[in-house]
């Protein structure tokens, strides 16, 4: 029983970071259908930048992860621009070119951290709690609070706020968003810049957990997506919920299947995507019809 | 939804392009040196192959660092009768079907020998493809798979992981008294060849793992596994795998209220390891090493001084040991007057070297080393142990 519970409140520290990744993933994919490649990757600058800040700069921790997100939205706001001229043409096309933004990204980190990596210090609450036997890091309950002001951010973006109209517009129908003046370049910059503004959130809290290296980036980027998938492409509360499922998944697997545990996950996550092909909670995307 | 889209077609173009280059680079004939640099003039090539990138980037560059060292001293000294030695980096991205790759290419590229892998797996691939193009490597991985191949042209710059084992398990059992001890490993070659050798060791004194639980090399929660470890209240918890995934381990220990000691062997006596762990997390933590730290001679501290001076940067384990095997290559090289093939391997055998890590006295299967020190872990630094 101690084991179940406790590899449980471990499976949601981590599902929260993955539910971070996913959010990510999706709301790129909910306002331009456009499946990101690159995101694992900023991830792992956005991890890399905070590190950074926050060690070399002795910044505290909350600002090295502002500046973490700010920079790195900076540098979605690229790609976006960079890749804008094939949204309309060929999708297939933007998207092999995240693939290749996001291998160039991979080449800065190494130009500009090197190869070796940051090992990133807990900030807040090293010790851990003890209720009655199982014991909870402070560090992943802020993990997960985070979380949730995150997607609670982005369903209020959408749900609430002209911009989040506008993007949802432009997905619905981007002559008519278009014609009522909507700029849609804009709208989806501003879809790049958050995802990849959640995507530095995500690898700025993770850095502490894990190890901040270039290989951090298809970690995430995988996890992350499978998160995605299996709540549903583009559904943000299916962001949270895949991405907590699939923290569980992956504890619960090494608990039970040690050195199989890889196999069993992603046989497990094949399974329920082969009998819910959309998600949990469905599919979201825009209607190119 | 989105329509489906016909590929443009300089996509299809470009792609076919793109296979058919990596078809050419891909497979070179085996053992058709391009122009050999073993006999006459012009600079002695050696290939480095190594992971600069994907988790393993680490060990890949102390390697090369290491390497880079001995041979910028060497040329510096007049190289090879005169002539340099050259060094090619090869990125195998710690992945063994990269440098299978990559060991065709080193087979028809003129290179004498080879330094590299770093870690066994890649080594253990690489080796039939460089025994058949008679190419010497030494490696500075330590699975006893490497000893195994009973490859005349593999050589190891470290011991073996029973030797460190070995040590590992006298040290906590007859001197220090320890006998309730857990195990951790994940299931990579260097890991199997931890967990195998470490408990025989203990099964030799008569005792049984309190745990023996295996993770995946790229494991991230061990929730699971270590509250079952804890569970069973062990004194000393070993942990066989590699210094990332040791040090996350060591952390999450620390978190669930493990107070087990850490045990373990050369990825412990790192910095990267206390730096991942928290150094608060693994302090008095044993460390079974083969290079406790670099003030133990006036050798090693030469070398750290040098080494600091290229890279700004103290050197550790990795550094050292690829240090010595580059050391011991140079010295076959002018021993055997810039041979190739088994002569160099042979030459290579015959190489008497005190280095940083020990005297060298190579075995037919490669292996030169017998001996490892135990260190504890004060302060974030490794200390031997009195």
């Amino acid at each position: 029983m101690q084991v179940f519970v406790q590899t449980l409140v471990g499976g949601l520290g981590f599902g929260a970071i993955y539910a971070l990744v996913a959010m990510g993933f999706s709301i790129v994919y909910r306002t331009m259908g456009l499946v990101n490649f690159a995101h694992g990757d900023i991830v792992m600058v956005g991890a890399f930048i905070a590190a950074t800040s926050y060690m070399s700069s002795r910044l505290p921790f909350a600002l090295a992860v502002l500046i973490s997100i700010a920079l790195t939205a900076a540098i979605g706001l690229v790609i976006e621009r960079v890749l804008r001229p094939l949204e309309h043409r060929d999708l297939d096309l933007m998207l092999i070119g995240t693939i290749g933004f996001g291998i160039v990204l991979e080449a800065l980190a190494t130009l500009v951290w090197g190869a070796t990596g940051r090992a990133v210090p807990i900030p807040v609450g090293a010790s851990p709690v003890d209720i009655a036997g199982i014991f909870v890091q402070p560090y992943d309950l802020l993990i997960i609070a985070l979380a949730g002001v995150a997607a609670a951010g982005v369903w209020f973006l959408l749900a609430r706020t002209k911009t989040g109209a506008a993007m949802q517009a432009v997905a619905a129908d981007y002559e008519a968003a278009t014609a009522v003046g909507i700029n849609a370049g804009r709208s989806n910059a501003m879809a790049f810049a958050i995802g990849a503004g959640l995507a530095a959130l995500a690898g700025s809290l993770a850095g502490p957990v894990l190890y901040v290296n270039e290989s951090l980036g298809a970690t995430m980027g995988i996890s992350g997506f499978a998160a995605a998938i299996l709540g549903g492409f583009g559904n943000i509360p299916g962001a949270i919920v895949g991405g907590l499922a699939f923290g569980l998944l992956s504890g619960f697997s090494a608990g039970y299947f040690h050195g199989d545990s890889d196999l069993v996950t992603f046989v497990a996550f094949a399974i329920v995507v082969m009998i819910r092909p959309t998600g949990i909670f469905g599919e979201s995307t825009v209607n190119r019809a | 939804m989105i329509t489906a889209r016909k590929p443009g077609h300089c996509g299809t173009g470009a792609a076919v392009l793109a296979l058919a280059v990596a078809a050419v680079s891909g497979c070179g004939a085996p053992g058709s040196a391009a122009s050999s640099s073993g006999s006459g003039s012009g600079p002695i090539k050696i290939a480095v192959v190594d992971a600069q990138s994907g988790q393993s980037s680490s060990l890949g560059q102390w390697e090369y660092d290491g390497v880079k060292l001995a041979v910028k001293q060497a040329n510096a000294a007049g190289g090879i009768g005169g002539r340099k030695i050259m060094l090619t980096l090869f990125d195998d991205q710690g992945d063994p079907t990269v440098t299978t790759d990559i060991a065709h290419k080193v087979a028809s590229g003129g290179y004498v020998a080879v330094f590299g892998a770093a870690e066994s797996a890649d080594s253990i691939a690489m080796a039939p493809i460089l025994q058949r193009a008679k190419i010497p490597a030494i490696t500075s991985g330590q699975s006893p798979a490497l000893a195994a191949l009973h490859d005349p042209y593999e050589f190891l710059n470290t011991p073996t992981s029973v030797t460190y084992d070995k040590t590992l398990a006298d040290y906590l059992v007859k001197t220090r008294g320890l006998r309730s001890i857990a195990m951790i490993t994940n299931n990579g070659a260097y890991g199997m060849g931890e967990h195998d050798a470490f408990k025989a060791d203990l099964a030799s004194s008569g005792i049984k793992p309190l745990a023996d639980e295996i993770v995946t090399p790229n494991a991230t929660d061990f929730s699971a596994d270590l509250t079952t470890i804890r569970q069973k209240n062990p004194r000393v918890l070993f942990i066989g795998a590699e210094e990332v995934e040791s040090g996350l381990i060591a952390k999450q220990a620390r978190a669930l209220g493990i107070k087990a000691i850490f045990a373990g062997g050369a990825p412990m006596g790192t910095p990267l390891f206390t730096a991942t762990a928290g150094a608060s997390n693994v302090e008095g933590s044993i460390v079974s090493s083969a290079y406790l730290s670099n003030n133990l001679n006036a050798k090693t501290r030469a070398f750290a001084t040098a080494y600091v001076a290229a890279y700004g940067q103290a050197p550790e384990l990795h550094g050292a040991k690829a240090y010595d095997g580059a050391q011991i290559v140079i010295r076959a090289l002018r021993n055997s007057h810039a041979a190739t093939g088994l002569k160099l391997a042979n030459a290579i055998r015959a190489v008497h070297y005190t280095g940083l890590l020990g005297t060298f006295a190579f075995d037919s299967d490669g292996v030169g080393l017998f001996r490892t020190h135990i260190g504890i872990i004060r302060n974030g630094q490794v200390v031997p142990a009195s």
